[in-house]
């Protein structure tokens, strides 16, 4: 009745400096945000277990420094990572232009990795450079799934990490189901079923 | 536990939590081979959670007098790898107690008697509950560290602890998640009233011994008594086979015979189905329980326990079947206890027996762990003290109590000897047992028994309500009329919605703790910076870490990914791991020594804390270039000192782009021509220790350039002379060349040749050059005592360095031979350039 979990995920956060990796996963785990800027000078963890579907989902999330002159540092955690979000700054068009980068940086280390692409600082219009369009443009070309979303506001965080946790969970009971095609296909596909119809569609 | 020994017992009870109980102990107990007066081993068999273990305790005073007395020696699980058995000591009044476990053999010698034959019986039948190989036994895991070392290692019966070793390994992995989970299952029964709420079942219990007789009746009058459907039926029999080969063989048609006959006998309002069927022998129990219930029956699992013949065979005993309803866990226990009147002694050992043995291999394992247990059967217990005929009497004048104050059940369980904590309703039903075959009528054979409540229904646990307990007379195929009782008994029902919620809160609430429990420290400088770096000038810089968290940080620098080494060579960390305690700090210091020719100090180190996150610190600084530490080829052409090149001149040359200015470098020339002046008569030239800063000066002195004379002794020159051409780019004999020309070392005419052919104009003018400077030395030996061999042997090292510093110089003497031909013979005609 009472298993700690049934899943365990490591999820990787990147993407440049002062993008707001810190205080996606701050919010996420918890529930909190604060003003300050404190820059990552390495990699800090935090874990979360999720409820997906009754299965309880363990999660280990990675937060990098941003600054570029870690980045082959950096790069060795990518190792065994389940999902990687990429994050960029809705008011810093650099950071969205480096995206491509990041992509790269994760075709590089990573052999099959489920990802999301994170809009951040999304709660003020005014400042708003990256268009969501740009960006849906963009995470379309790339077949990845965009979210924007506020850490400051507590707007889509959960559901962007619920939604890269789908997409780990599925890949994950795919692979089983490839595995033991002749057992419990149906089953598994019921699964499967469920977790589409609650992926979460982007704003 | 005797009399006497129930203080012991207590002090040795201290020694362990409240939950870990002492069921029995043993005193003054020896090792064997140990002298023998020595008896100051207290043995303790201990059990949690229905596991045990054997503990052997040191008592520095016998007996103890309090716990601090005792030291834990050894401590061995009982499971499948536990054995006892005994061993007679000849001639004397003590037997040995041999403990095995895997490849482990422990052995003490005890005093024969009653407390010896009752501890080792106790370890066997411990033994035998722990079958299941699954048993969990990580609450040992605290004692393991309490044992003392010297105990472990001078013991000689415990020299092959490896499995041992083992069994300790395997239950330290478990541990962080057992406690999780433990964590969660405990925290979610605390709030199980928040999730859960209450529902009346009805549980209908029957039991009947059916005396071997065929299944040839409807079971409707007994089973539907009732009009409105129980929820749940257990039904229990026994004796429904008394034949041989059930015995023996415990196979028997009888038993799909009885259980057609109880679906069929099951109330027709309501659709059933069989949630469990245990049998041993004759007896056999059946758990049914209404359809719409059915999907919120889980975890059934039921266990046989024969207590019979040679207290093992099933004609005796008891079967037992355990389920989840929703949430409230139900053991249903159907008893056979052993007959005749004057046995209820033994009937009380098999009640206990069934209890300790009874294992359902998931958890709980227990019949008593259970929320609800119902207990049935026929427990065999008589009328004692009256005739057959006052029994018969009593029950004409229907003085039903008078008899029930001398009914053994009622006596046994009044003195606690028998169902302690289980309650059973008022009986106002007649005797049970026996009657003649198909009537109702009390035994008129011979032996002519009184007449008695041998089949009884009793349960224990929290919200059960009896509303009825009766025998079905109309059930004449027996010797015994068959009993039943209706219960309205409270299960819990888990709400989905609110239990998810409850659920989701106390994983909220477990990784904020996880959280909190990760290593938490701050760096109070993430970039570390040093001033100028000079050749062999160390600086140092310090960090602090505090650990600001709520556990030990253990901290290590670890290399990154594709490096030989945690940090560059140029570079040491002290201390570059350690432990700092919440509330802590550590200083770390970083020493930089430059040896090498480096332009920048560039570093990203790696601060991990154990189970925790990384921090980069980030090692910067600046080198100021040297002429040590440089290449010849690049010395050579440069005529001004090194810091008098602007970065462009410099970059020119060391691509040897510009032209050979010198045959030997400029600072060689000062420093050889410095000695050649003033040291050659000095005594003991290179033996001197000069100062750092002397060193320093000097190094400034050719580095930057000067119109005054060199500063330092001759001494200090001659040891600035040996540190220049041990830190040059390569050494003088290329590493290359090295091997060859030590091979050649015996000949000077193939040394002559090596030094003409391989070695290029430059490396070979210097060498020629030492070589002629240390001929003119060898002229004043007198003044300065050194002689040919000596020079050789000091200059070979240096001329020919090895290519990793500080290595044990194997070669040493093939470099002095070689060196020493250059000595000792004449340079002047043809080795000098043409």
């Amino acid at each position: 009745m009472a298993r700690d979990y049934d899943h365990l995920f490591k999820l990787l956060i990147i993407g440049d400096s002062g993008v707001g990796k810190s205080s996606l996963l701050l919010r996420f785990s918890d529930n909190t945000f604060t003003g300050s800027y404190i820059t990552t000078i390495g990699v800090d963890f935090k874990i979360k277990t999720v409820n997906i579907d009754g299965q309880k989902v363990k999660l280990q999330i990675w937060d990098t420094a941003g600054q570029e002159r870690f980045r082959t540092i950096t790069s060795t955690y990518y190792r065994g990572t389940h999902g990687v979000i990429i994050v960029y700054d809705v008011t810093n068009g650099d950071t969205f232009a480096n995206v491509k980068r990041w992509l790269h940086e994760i075709d590089q280390n990573c052999e099959v990795v489920n990802r999301v692409l994170v809009g951040n600082k999304n709660d003020t219009p005014d400042r708003k450079v990256v268009l969501t369009e740009d960006a849906q443009r963009f995470a379309d070309t790339m077949n990845i799934q965009l979210f924007e979303t506020s850490a400051k506001d507590n707007i889509n965080v959960e559901e962007m990490f619920m939604a890269i946790t789908r997409l780990v969970l599925r890949s994950k009971l795919e692979m089983k189901e490839r595995q033991n095609e002749h057992k419990d296909i149906v089953n598994l596909k019921d699964k499967k079923r469920s977790s589409n119809k609650n992926k979460t569609k982007c704003c | 536990m005797p009399a006497g020994n129930s203080d012991v017992y207590n002090i040795v009870q201290a020694k362990f939590l409240a939950t870990e109980i002492v069921k029995t102990i043993h005193l003054n107990v020896s090792i064997v081979d140990g002298p023998s007066s020595n008896a100051n081993r207290v043995l303790a068999l201990v059990e949690y959670n229905s596991s045990h273990a054997l503990f052997v305790l040191v008592s520095s005073r016998c007996p103890p007098v309090s716990f601090s007395d005792l030291s834990i020696e050894t401590v061995v699980p009982i499971d499948q790898h536990f054995s006892c058995e005994t061993e007679p000591v000849t001639e004397q009044n003590y037997v040995t107690l041999i403990i095995k476990y895997r490849q482990t053999k422990y052995e003490y010698n005890v005093e024969i008697g009653k407390e010896s034959c009752n501890f080792a019986a106790e370890l066997i039948r411990a033994k035998e509950v722990a079958t299941d190989n699954k048993t969990n036994f990580t609450w040992l895991e605290k004692y393991f560290g309490t044992m003392n070392q010297s105990n472990r290692n001078s013991d000689p019966t415990m020299s092959d602890r490896s499995d041992f070793v083992i069994v300790r390994n395997e239950m330290a992995q478990a541990q962080t998640t057992n406690n999780r989970e433990s964590r969660l299952k405990y925290q979610l029964k605390l709030r199980e009233s928040e999730f859960t709420q209450i529902q009346e079942f009805t549980i209908f219990i029957g039991t009947w011994n059916v005396n071997g007789q065929p299944p040839s009746v409807s079971l409707k009058p007994w089973l539907s008594y009732d009009e409105s459907p129980p929820d749940v039926y257990a039904i229990g029999f026994q004796e429904i086979d008394l034949s041989k080969e059930a015995f023996i063989f415990n196979d028997t048609p009888r038993e799909a015979e009885w259980q057609k006959l109880v679906m069929d006998g099951l109330n027709p309002n309501a659709k059933y189905r069989l949630v469990a069927l245990a049998r041993l022998v004759g007896m056999q129990l059946a758990v049914m329980i209404n359809n719409q219930h059915y999907p919120y029956v889980k975890n059934v699992s039921f266990d046989t326990v024969g207590t019979g013949l040679l207290g093992k065979m099933g004609n005796k005993g008891g079967v037992a079947v355990r389920l989840e309803l929703h949430n409230t866990s139900l053991c249903f226990v159907n008893c056979h206890l052993a007959a005749h009147v004057d046995e209820y002694e033994r009937r009380n050992q098999d009640y206990k027996d069934i209890n300790a043995r009874i294992n359902f291999k998931r958890n709980p394992q227990a019949i008593k762990d259970h929320d609800q247990i119902y207990w049935l059967g026929d427990l065999n217990y008589r009328i004692t003290d009256l005739s057959n005929t006052q029994v018969k009497t009593l029950l004409i004048r229907n003085e039903v109590n008078t008899l029930l104050k001398v009914d053994q059940l009622n006596q046994q369980r009044e003195r606690g000897n028998v169902l302690l904590d289980y309650t059973e309703g008022d009986i106002t039903f007649q005797p049970t047992y026996k009657f003649d075959l198909f009537t109702d009528v009390y035994d008129t054979s011979e032996k002519a028994r009184p007449p008695a409540w041998t089949d009884r229904i009793l349960w224990r646990g929290k919200g059960i309500h009896q509303v009825q307990y009766r025998s079905h007379m109309e059930m004449r195929i027996s010797d015994h009329k068959p009993v039943s009782a209706l219960f309205k008994s409270e299960i819990s029902v888990i709400d989905p919605i609110r239990y998810r919620k409850v659920q989701e809160d106390l994983l909220k609430w477990m990784d904020k703790y996880d959280n909190e429990i990760l290593p938490q420290v701050t760096v109070d400088e993430t970039e570390v910076i040093f001033d100028l770096v000079k050749f062999r000038e160390p600086q140092s810089k310090e960090i602090i870490i505090a650990n600001t968290g709520l556990v030990p940080a253990d901290f290590e620098f670890i290399k990154k990914h594709d490096e030989p080494f945690y940090c560059k060579e140029w570079l040491r960390i002290l201390p570059y791991a350690a432990s700092i305690n919440p509330g802590e700090k550590c200083e770390i210091r970083f020493e930089v020594n430059l040896e090498t020719d480096v332009e920048n100090l560039e570093d990203i180190l790696v601060l991990h804390l154990k189970g925790g996150k990384d921090i980069f610190i980030t090692i910067s600084g600046k080198c100021q270039k040297s002429c040590f530490t440089q290449s010849l080829s690049s010395l050579v052409r440069i005529q001004v000192p090194i810091l008098n090149l602007t970065e462009d001149e410099w970059d020119q040359v060391r691509k040897n782009n510009t032209p050979v200015r010198y045959s030997v470098p400029r600072e060689l020339w000062l420093l050889v021509d410095h000695l050649y002046r003033h040291g050659l008569k000095t005594r003991d030239l290179f033996e001197s220790c000069a100062l750092h800063e002397e060193l320093i000066r000097i190094r400034n002195w050719l580095d930057y350039g000067s119109q005054d004379p060199i500063p330092g002794t001759p001494q200090a020159v001659a040891e600035t002379l040996l540190l220049f051409l041990s830190y040059t780019k390569e050494p003088v004999i290329p590493f290359e060349l090295q091997d060859i020309c030590t091979a050649a070392a015996n000949n000077f005419e193939n040394c002559r040749q090596l030094i003409l052919m391989k070695l290029n104009d430059i490396h070979r003018t210097v060498f020629i050059y030492i070589c002629m400077f240390l001929q003119e030395l060898l002229k004043y030996s007198k003044d300065n005592s050194y002689d040919a061999k000596t020079l050789a042997s000091l200059f070979g090292d240096i001329l020919l360095r090895d290519q990793i510093r500080n290595s044990k110089p194997q070669a040493s003497r093939g470099k002095a031979n070689f060196v020493y031909n250059f000595l000792v013979n004449d340079l002047s005609s043809s080795l000098l350039p043409r």
